[in-house]
């Protein structure tokens, strides 16, 4: 018993994280005793509204697990690529960053990703949507390469439009000449 | 010999109204104050009677002669508190063109006089008189009435009617400028202005946009957004403000220029590497004009409508190119600096204005479309998408030299740079309406 309800609690717990991120509150109140304990009697009381058969519960738990380190590892493997000025092809660096998203995308099966291409601010406008089209297709071309399928995955430019850095050094730019991938819901 | 002509006007104009719509939404009671923009048309009738002395006009100040010298003017307004405002506006204008020199009214030397009577008290109603004081004579009486106070349109038109008189040619006080403008989502609209950067308004909210360019005839303005990770190309009515989309096709589609005969230049990547091509504005008639491995991009026709300039980087870095319209005859235009992008052509074919990168920063510079001369016009900061004014006397682009990127205007020289944007505007990218029929 004591196990469900503190299964069921992580559930409320979860699904209220998703609602409400205020990941400041929490440790403020941790340390007061007193209202500590108050706190319990509420959980209690929310406890006995939930009212979700076990299985239900099981099942969300699972998906909520699931999603979570999708996405997690889709972070930690999802690093932009960087490309030299004025230049789309791949760096020797890059590979295995491309070939880990490859990997990630054959254990994926059901997700697709998008590449956008970008550029540093110094190039005209209309020609960084161009090169930075240039830089997301050759990044897909590599993964394709590495047998993913065309499909799964969505090029789009946005030149210089959307920077990281704002800074007028060599640094920043670099920074924003970048190909960064996207998890497609 | 006096011409008698009496001629009806609509002055349709595009207005804003601010304001502001409150939103509740959940327990949380969470308060957006959101601004909204209605844009409608308002319509001032206007009716204009003048008398034109004599049927030959004589040319204060030849325009396409070298080494033009300054007309000195007087420029007056009387009347109401108002007319001081329409004065200022006028000889703004005139100033721009750096043709005219000013001389106060108590002070002799002016050939010619233009003196304006205004009345307020019900709409707005001026009479202009423009004398020429070596001859003694009036040269141009013009009565303007409008139904409302609508002072910097009529101050322009006026201004168009004094400069008709010297030069003889049609001014470009009364056309427009479209431009990108920041969006406080950090995306680029549309704008659209006053070619004194006045009465701006955003024409264009949605998505993320870029390259545009109007149709010879004024009425609708084609251009390329980003909506949902998709570039396609719209055309917009700029009567309604009614959009639809003109191509659509994977990749990224920019357009480019019009063509007097109807036909759009653009750039696509649907077969995988930018090529141009052209199509007509009903969005048929497709013709692939380039083909190489590289990027092909800004395809623009010369007024002419017989060729194409546009930027390639198939000699490695982008260069600009010409081609004639059914893509034959590839030339090269520009070898000095590594990269040379946005080609803009002047109304008499003979120049191409674009922007060149010298000395790590962007520069606008004028090539002769045979290539045989190439001058830098600005230098300090970064100048880029350079614009001819459809006389071709002025050149609209945009700058960073005062911070964040503004809408510049200068002589086709380089003469009489300056801001028309606010300071820290985030504008750039102008594009220079056609005369619009009056």
């Amino acid at each position: 018993m004591k196990k469900i309800l503190i299964i069921a609690l992580l559930v409320f717990a979860v699904s209220c994280a998703k609602k409400y991120t205020k990941p400041y509150d929490e440790p403020a109140r941790a340390p007061e005793e007193p209202i500590s304990e108050e706190t319990i009697e509420i959980e209690e009381e929310q406890v006995e509204e939930v009212e979700i058969p076990r299985d239900q519960r099981i099942e969300e738990e699972d998906m909520a697990s699931r999603e979570m380190t999708a996405e997690e590892k889709a972070q930690q493997i999802f690093q932009d690529i960087l490309f030299d000025y004025d230049k789309y092809d791949i760096r020797a660096e890059a590979r295995p960053v491309l070939d880990s998203v490859a990997s990630f995308l054959n254990d994926e099966k059901d997700l697709n990703i998008a590449i956008e291409g970008h550029c540093d601010e110094r190039g005209t406008n209309e020609y960084n949507l161009a090169l930075g089209e240039k830089r997301a297709n050759s990044t897909k071309n590599y993964l394709v390469s590495l047998g993913i399928t065309p499909d799964r995955i969505t090029v789009v430019t946005y030149g210089e439009e959307k920077q990281l850095c704002v800074d007028q050094n060599e640094d920043c730019w670099q920074l924003n000449r970048r190909a960064h991938f996207v998890v497609l819901k | 010999m006096n011409t008698n002509i009496r001629l009806q006007i609509t002055d349709c104009r595009l207005q804003t109204i601010d304001s502001r719509l409150e939103t509740y939404t959940g327990k949380a009671l969470r308060t957006d104050n959101t601004h909204k923009f209605f844009l409608f048309f308002v319509c001032v009738l206007y009716s204009v009677f003048f008398v034109l002395s004599n049927a030959d006009a004589k040319i204060y100040i030849d325009i396409t002669s070298p080494g033009i010298r300054q007309l000195p003017v007087t420029v007056t307004a009387k009347g109401t508190a108002r007319a001081k405002e329409l004065e200022w506006i006028a000889k703004a204008d005139l100033e721009a063109t750096g043709m005219f020199s000013f001389v106060d009214p108590d002070v002799p030397g002016a050939e010619i006089i233009a003196d304006m009577d205004v009345d307020t008290h019900n709409g707005l109603q001026v009479v202009l008189s423009v004398i020429d004081q070596i001859e003694g004579r009036e040269v141009l009486k013009k009565r303007y009435d409008a139904s409302k106070l609508i002072i910097r349109p009529m101050a322009h038109s006026i201004a168009n009617d004094i400069y008709k008189v010297a030069t003889g040619k049609k001014g470009v006080f009364r056309t427009r400028i479209t431009y990108l403008s920041t969006l406080p989502s950090g995306n680029k609209g549309i704008s659209l202005m006053d070619w004194d950067g006045f009465n701006s308004v955003r024409i264009v909210t949605r998505g993320l946009n870029s390259s545009h360019s109007w149709t010879q005839d004024g009425k609708y303005l084609l251009f390329s957004a980003e909506r949902n990770r998709k570039w396609r190309i719209y055309i917009l009515d700029l009567k309604t403000l009614k959009e639809s989309i003109l191509y659509s096709s994977k990749g990224l589609n920019l357009v480019g220029g019009t063509s007097t005969d109807g036909l759009v230049s653009f750039s696509s990547s649907r077969d995988g590497s930018s090529e141009i091509y052209s199509i007509n504005t009903f969005g048929k008639k497709m013709k692939k004009l380039t083909r190489s491995f590289g990027i092909d991009l800004s395809p623009v026709f010369s007024p002419d409508g017989e060729k194409i300039a546009f930027v390639s980087d198939r000699s490695g870095g982008p260069q600009i190119y010409t081609m004639d319209a059914n893509g034959k005859s590839i030339n090269r235009l520009t070898f000095e600096g590594s990269y040379n992008t946005s080609p803009a052509w002047s109304p008499d074919n003979k120049w191409l204005a674009y922007s060149g990168r010298i000395d790590g920063k962007n520069q606008i510079f004028v090539v002769k479309s045979d290539g045989s001369e190439t001058w830098q016009i600005t230098m300090t900061g970064n100048n880029e998408s350079p614009s001819y004014s459809p006389d071709g006397l002025f050149l609209a682009f945009d700058s960073d030299r005062d911070g964040e990127r503004s809408i510049y205007i200068m002589r086709n020289t380089g003469e009489g740079q300056r801001r028309i944007t606010k300071k820290g505007s985030q504008a750039m990218s102008p594009r220079w309406s056609p005369y619009f029929n009056e």
